[in-house]
């Protein structure tokens, strides 16, 4: 028999995180920061600078300390709003997941554990070191987005499906203990990917 | 070996309630006494060397007071009830309300404790921790943190639903702003003391002459005005406050011949961090009106007296007629567990769930929200310099303390600051001011090296700066000026122990970490800078008013079995008092039991008078009761552990030797009445398990204390001794001789009998005057550090480190050793990484954690370069001297010279953060 | 509620509900009694509270216990502190602990000494070079907190833990 709890998990992260999102958001999470839809642009004429402004508003989430956390500038993520170094040390190792000592997932397990506030997702892990983007400006982190050498091997087109479908994406949504969200809702996030992406992802100066 | 009656230590506190510990002698041992005798029946004897907890702590014994649950105590109802203290995360509005609706059906509380219901119970709070113990609603919290409810509940499941939802939501609302709320300071005193014109003559002003003195006038606000003014009050005051302001008018008036350097320096609030958070379990049975419980304190006997306090004057229904008080092994100390409020709220949890045994424990979050802080302190200090001799000409200094919410140690956290404001060295004009004010931060108290610990930052920082202005070699600065034996303190008095700041200083200055400090600096990689640093620092162990009681005992096959009061939080000191009787009785102890108030009933003890501020005449009158002493047992800190805590025992121990196992050594050897050699006690010496004296075989220790059973010998005494700078002495009739010895009361068994009281034939206290003495028992300690900045990002990495310390004789070298490695990485934290802002962002918001809080990992410390040094005692039978606060000093302004050698900054204001050095560069 | 069954120290316990958020820390010390495993921060920074879980494939960690739930721990196999010692006999890192006075108060011990005994046996089965023993256990410690002992001590009982046996533990 799956236990309940476990059961729970394995849906929860089948669905895109919405019941977690569901059950994370409940007391002590501060109001995520709006996201502004592609729509409200429209008064931009210039193409180039529409694309620019989607990426601009996108890059509200991309520097919220829920996404530069885990994509930090060194070997070590950092934590909480104020977007401290980790405690305890822990560090990229060879996969992203911890050295063999201290491994992400010794703590970090299939789900939020909102009775201690500890976060947790099946995939939790570091963005790789070519993708850091703390201490980074909107426009650097959109110039380093669109090379696939620093992005992850992506086309800008898979940019989409990796902001706005990837569950652990997802989690800085839903984040619990009293961490702030990323700014509007994953949806909103991908509609602005997308939206930079087919205006021919523009980066903003 | 059995005593056949009950031992109970009793006295009567306040509305007459019984004080006790009662406890089964030693075969019929309770279940949590035997938890904490040590090594413990299990344990068959001591494998090799070790800590006597050893094996206790490596198999997850139940041994500390988060440990035990009802079911663990004997004769306790099975079933454990929980309890939450709510606390305010606000000090400046007013408490409107405590709304628990927000907690569903399964986590409500079965009962809830506030202000009102304390009031209505007749429930005080103990004279030390005066102040409301819960916040009335409608009035505004003195201080963050402060506690307002305590929640009952029945069951740990809706007690856990309940503090995970409170965890996030405080029920606590708040209605009109009135700013924090003001009280008096909690202690204003000024120490100044001009020496005569010549060395050696009397002092012309000192504390010790004149007594201490405090400012009679206060600015609104409660700021002390130091000027003396031209009013009648006061007048002792104005004596001293006019001397003190000549030496701030010679040191303002920039004589050519002097330099002089003024600095302001800040050092911050941190907590002491043990890693067990504070922890209860108590049990109200209402059909024996007993109170019953278990605590994890630095201080038991004050513990117990201040639950009698608590509940004295209580209505009958809250008034129990016996208070019993079972004190556990503590996961850390550091001080935060002396005179804690935190076992007066496990007695109101219980005391309001009558009946059933509950369990109070802070969380994390909690323990940072509630827990002794250590104070922040702002200093401003004067030094003027005689320019030609590197001599300190006049000191003056301003310290301004941040004691929190309530008194608690402010006022000797004051006191401490001004009497070691100049270190080890020796100004013959010094004028300190030191005011200890109330904030609506959490209440700061006890914590390793109180006051010493911040002014060492200022005056070691100071001496390096100093030597650079004089040209002088930072080591030559500080031997020109360090006080020498005989020398007074800057209370007026010499300190009365060995002084060993010229070697410290000695052995500094020839390590290779000094000597190669420029070669070091030279090859240091592109990026970093490397700089090295060195402080020195003496500090006062034991308060003028420390006790000890020990009882020893050994059984026909030279058993040894060992009570003491002191308490054991990782300090060593169930090892060190084994060790320390071991030197009388030829063998380790086979059960040590610590933090035992109650095993010392035969004595029979009485006490009267504050023994800080009795009258001679007082204690004079006191004293003609053969069963009086000055006060009974004190609390395990001030690093009194190896001097006082073994104190006792190691008397007891000698008089065992000497009344019990040495006659039946003679009967052995068969040496007759006449024989000079009877009075060669002292001359034989154990060795590996025999007694030996030259010239006669050896004799077994067992066999020895089967034949003192036999003989009737005696074979246990046990021992109260107290200390104000001196031991109290007394005089007790043992075999037809006047026994003097080191202590002020004494029992005595012999054979398998019980003990028996000696009444003393002759005492002497310390001299009520010696109470103005700052402190003349210290011991010190030099640390040298390397350190590494990193230029980019200002981190500072401590690469090397040399810690060299004095303590006397050594009880127990690896304890000494550990207790410098783990001072060091205390320091390390307090220089470079711990700090807690001191209001509603600080730890009274109930939001912090390790997280924010950094507190060294083994990352952060030269673990493998860290050199420590004990000196070997200036003679064997030197005393030993404490040492697990000194150690800690010296680190943090070495640390700063260090990184001002590296950087050409001088960094004032603590913790030096990364940011700090980068904005520096 | 679920149920979950596991197997503590080699004996097996439950099916036995717990909430599911019950922290797996409470379990054993609530629950089950078992206090040799420590609270000490409740969120995984002093990593006092680490027990030992012994997976399937061999391999061994070590896992905190204040921050997950006790339910996540369903058909584990774990150690705590209580389960090192075989029959009164202390194991070599026991013993070293032991004879160089590692510890003081004692509280961060059972988290060392599961930290320390997961190296041992992860040593065992992967030897490392002398030139790499001392930043392997700084490596593998540095999670837990310590506020007595410096550190210095369990670091030096590790090592000569390793030292004393090199064909056990080193190339």
């Amino acid at each position: 028999m799956i236990p309940h709890r476990r059961l729970f998990t394995l849906l929860a992260a089948a669905a895109v995180g919405l019941l977690s999102a569901a059950l994370a958001r409940g007391e002590g999470s501060p109001p995520a920061a709006p996201l502004a839809p592609p729509a409200s642009f429209s008064a931009i004429a210039d193409p180039a600078e529409l694309s620019a402004a989607y990426f601009a508003e996108l890059s509200k989430v991309l520097t919220s300390p829920r996404c530069t956390n885990c994509h930090p500038a060194g070997d070590r993520p950092r934590q909480g709003d104020a977007a401290r170094p980790h405690q305890p040390p822990v560090f990229r190792g060879p996969d992203g997941k911890g050295l063999t000592s201290l491994r992400c997932a010794m703590c970090h397990r299939e789900a939020n554990f909102d009775p201690a506030g500890m976060p947790g997702h099946p995939h939790w892990q570091l963005a790789p070191a070519e993708m850091a983007w703390e201490g980074k400006t909107p426009r650097e982190i959109c110039i380093q987005i669109k090379e696939p050498a620093r992005n992850g091997g992506r086309s800008v087109e898979d940019l989409i499906a990796h902001i706005g479908d990837d569950t652990l994406v997802g989690w800085a949504w839903a984040p619990g203990g009293g961490r702030t969200p990323a700014p509007g809702t994953q949806a909103e996030a991908k509609a602005l990917v997308r939206a930079w992406v087919e205006s021919g992802a523009v980066c903003p100066k | 070996m059995h005593p056949s009656r009950r031992d109970v230590l009793k006295w009567t506190a306040a509305g007459g309630i019984v004080l006790s510990v009662a406890r089964l002698p030693f075969a019929e041992a309770a279940t949590f006494e035997s938890t904490q005798t040590m090594p413990g029946r299990a344990a068959a004897g001591r494998a090799g060397a070790g800590r006597i907890d050893a094996v206790a702590k490596v198999t997850g014994a139940k041994l500390y007071a988060s440990d035990f649950r009802a079911a663990d105590m004997e004769g306790w109802p099975a079933t454990t009830a929980h309890a939450l203290l709510v606390r305010a995360a606000d000090a400046t509005h007013v408490l409107t309300g405590l709304e628990l609706g927000l907690l569903g059906a399964d986590a409500k509380p079965s009962v809830v404790v506030t202000a009102k219901d304390l009031e209505r119970a007749g429930l005080r709070a103990p004279p030390f921790y005066a102040g409301d113990l819960l916040c009335p609603l409608g009035t505004t919290p003195v201080y963050l943190g402060q506690p307002v409810a305590l929640l009952l509940f029945d069951s740990f499941d809706a007690y856990d639903r309940a503090r995970i939802t409170l965890r996030e939501k405080s029920p606590l609302t708040f209605g009109a702003q009135t700013g924090p709320v003001e009280q008096p300071n909690y202690a204003a005193l000024r120490f100044t003391r001009v020496a005569g014109a010549e060395p050696g003559a009397p002092d012309a002003y000192s504390p010790l002459m004149e007594g201490w003195i405090s400012p009679g006038f206060f600015a609104a606000g409660g700021r002390p005005i130091w000027k003396p003014l031209p009013a009648s009050e006061g007048g002792q005051y104005k004596k001293g406050a006019t001397y003190g302001e000549e030496i701030r008018a010679l040191i303002a008036a920039k004589d050519p011949a002097m330099v002089v350097l003024d600095r302001a320096f800040r050092t911050q609030s941190v907590d002491p961090m043990f890693l067990e958070p504070e922890c209860g379990l108590a049990w109200y049975d209402p059909k024996a009106r007993a109170l019953r419980l278990a605590l994890g304190v630095q201080s038991p006997f004050e513990a117990a007296d201040a639950l009698g306090d608590l509940l004295g004057k209580a209505k009958a229904e809250f008034k129990p007629e016996r208070i019993e008080t079972h004190f556990a092994h503590m996961g850390g100390g550091f001080g935060g567990r002396d005179h804690t409020p935190f076992p007066l709220y496990v007695a109101l949890a219980a005391m309001f769930l009558p009946g059933r045994p509950i369990r109070l424990a802070h969380d994390r979050f909690q323990q940072f929200q509630g827990g002794i802080k250590r104070h922040a302190f702002e200093m401003r200090s004067q030094v003027a310099f005689d320019r030609a001799s590197g001599r300190i000409r006049a000191f003056a200094a301003d310290h301004v303390l941040d004691g929190g919410g309530l008194a608690n140690y402010s006022a000797s956290v004051a006191v401490v600051s001004a009497t070691s404001a100049i270190g080890s060295y020796d100004v013959p004009k010094v004028d300190v001011t030191t005011v200890a004010h109330h904030t609506r931060g959490v209440t700061a108290g006890s914590m390793r090296g109180y006051g010493v610990l911040q002014t060492s930052v200022a005056l070691e920082t100071l001496m390096d700066e100093a030597a650079e202005a004089l040209g002088m070699d930072p080591v030559a600065l500080r031997r020109a000026n360090l006080l020498k034996a005989g020398g007074r303190s800057l209370t007026g008095n010499p300190w009365t122990v060995s002084v060993r700041t010229p070697e410290i200083l000695d052995r500094l200055e020839r390590h290779d970490l000094w000597r190669g400090r420029a070669a070091a600096k030279a090859a240091a990689p592109a990026g970093t800078r490397i700089g090295t640093g060195l402080a020195i620092s003496t500090k006062d162990y034991g308060t003028g008013a420390d006790c000890s009681l020990g009882r020893v005992e050994v059984d026909p096959d030279g058993r040894i079995r060992i009570c003491c009061d002191a308490t054991e939080m990782g300090n060593g000191i169930g090892t060190s008092v084994a060790n320390r009787v071991a030197q009388y009785l030829g063998r380790v102890a086979d059960e040590v039991s610590v933090a035992r108030i109650d095993a010392f009933g035969a004595l029979g003890l009485v006490t009267s008078d504050d023994p800080y501020t009795i009258t001679q005449a007082a204690q004079d009158k006191a004293a003609r009761n053969p069963r009086w002493v000055p006060a009974i047992s004190s609390a395990t800190s001030a690093s009194i552990g190896a001097h006082v805590g073994t104190q006792a025992a190691a008397q007891a121990a000698r008089v065992v030797l000497r009344f019990g196992l040495w006659p039946a050594a003679l009967a052995l050897w068969g040496i007759a009445q006449k024989d000079p050699r009877r009075f060669l006690w002292e001359e034989a010496y154990w060795q590996d398990g025999m007694l030996i004296l030259s010239g006669l075989p050896p004799l077994a220790q067992k066999d020895v204390a089967a034949k003192a059973h036999a003989m009737g010998a005696l074979t246990g005494a046990m021992a109260h001794a107290f200390s104000r700078w001196a031991w109290a002495q007394a005089a007790f009739p043992l075999d037809g001789l006047d026994w003097a010895a080191d202590i002020d009361a004494l029992a005595v068994r012999r054979g398998s009998g019980p003990f028996k009281v000696l009444d003393r034939g002759f005492v002497a206290f310390p001299p009520a005057s010696y109470n103005r003495i700052g402190t003349s028992f210290t011991s010190s300690c030099g640390t040298l550090v390397q350190v590494a900045v990193d230029t980019a990002s200002g981190a500072v990495r401590v690469a090397r480190a040399y810690s060299v310390l004095e303590c006397g004789q050594t009880l127990t070298r690896e304890v000494v050793v550990g207790q410098a490695q783990g001072g060091f990485a205390m320091g390390v934290g307090y220089a470079l990484l711990e700090k807690l802002p001191p209001f509603e962002d600080g730890p009274g918001n109930g939001r912090w954690n390790l997280g924010d809080y950094v507190v060294a990992r083994a990352s952060d410390l030269p673990i493998h370069g860290l050199e420590v040094e004990v000196l070997p005692p200036i003679a064997p039978n030197e005393p030993p001297k404490g040492m697990a606060e000194v150690v800690m000093i010296p680190v943090v302004p070495a640390i700063l010279n260090a990184i001002h050698d590296a950087t050409g900054r001088r960094f004032s204001a603590l913790p030096v953060t990364p940011d700090d050095v980068r904005r520096a560069l | 509620m679920p149920a979950i069954s596991l197997t503590i120290n080699g004996r097996p316990h439950g099916p036995i509900e717990v909430r599911e958020d019950l922290s797996m820390n409470d379990f054993l010390r609530e629950v089950l009694g078992l206090t040799g495993t420590k609270f000490g921060c409740g969120a995984a920074q002093c990593l006092s509270c680490a027990v030992i879980v012994d997976a399937a494939d061999g391999t061994s960690a070590t896992m905190p216990t204040c921050v997950v739930a006790a339910a996540d721990f369903d058909r584990k196999k774990i150690r705590t502190i209580e389960g090192h010692a075989r029959d009164g006999v202390l194991t070599p890192l026991q013993t070293s602990f032991i004879t160089h006075f590692a510890f003081q108060c004692g509280y961060c011990t059972p988290g060392f000494l599961a930290e320390g005994q997961v190296l041992l046996e992860r040593l065992e089965k992967a030897p490392i070079a002398r030139a790499e023993v001392e930043r392997t256990i700084t490596e593998a410690l540095d999670g837990h907190l310590c506020r007595c002992s410096g550190y210095v001590k369990y670091h030096e009982a590790v090592r000569d833990v390793i030292l004393a046996d090199p064909k056990r533990y080193l190339t």
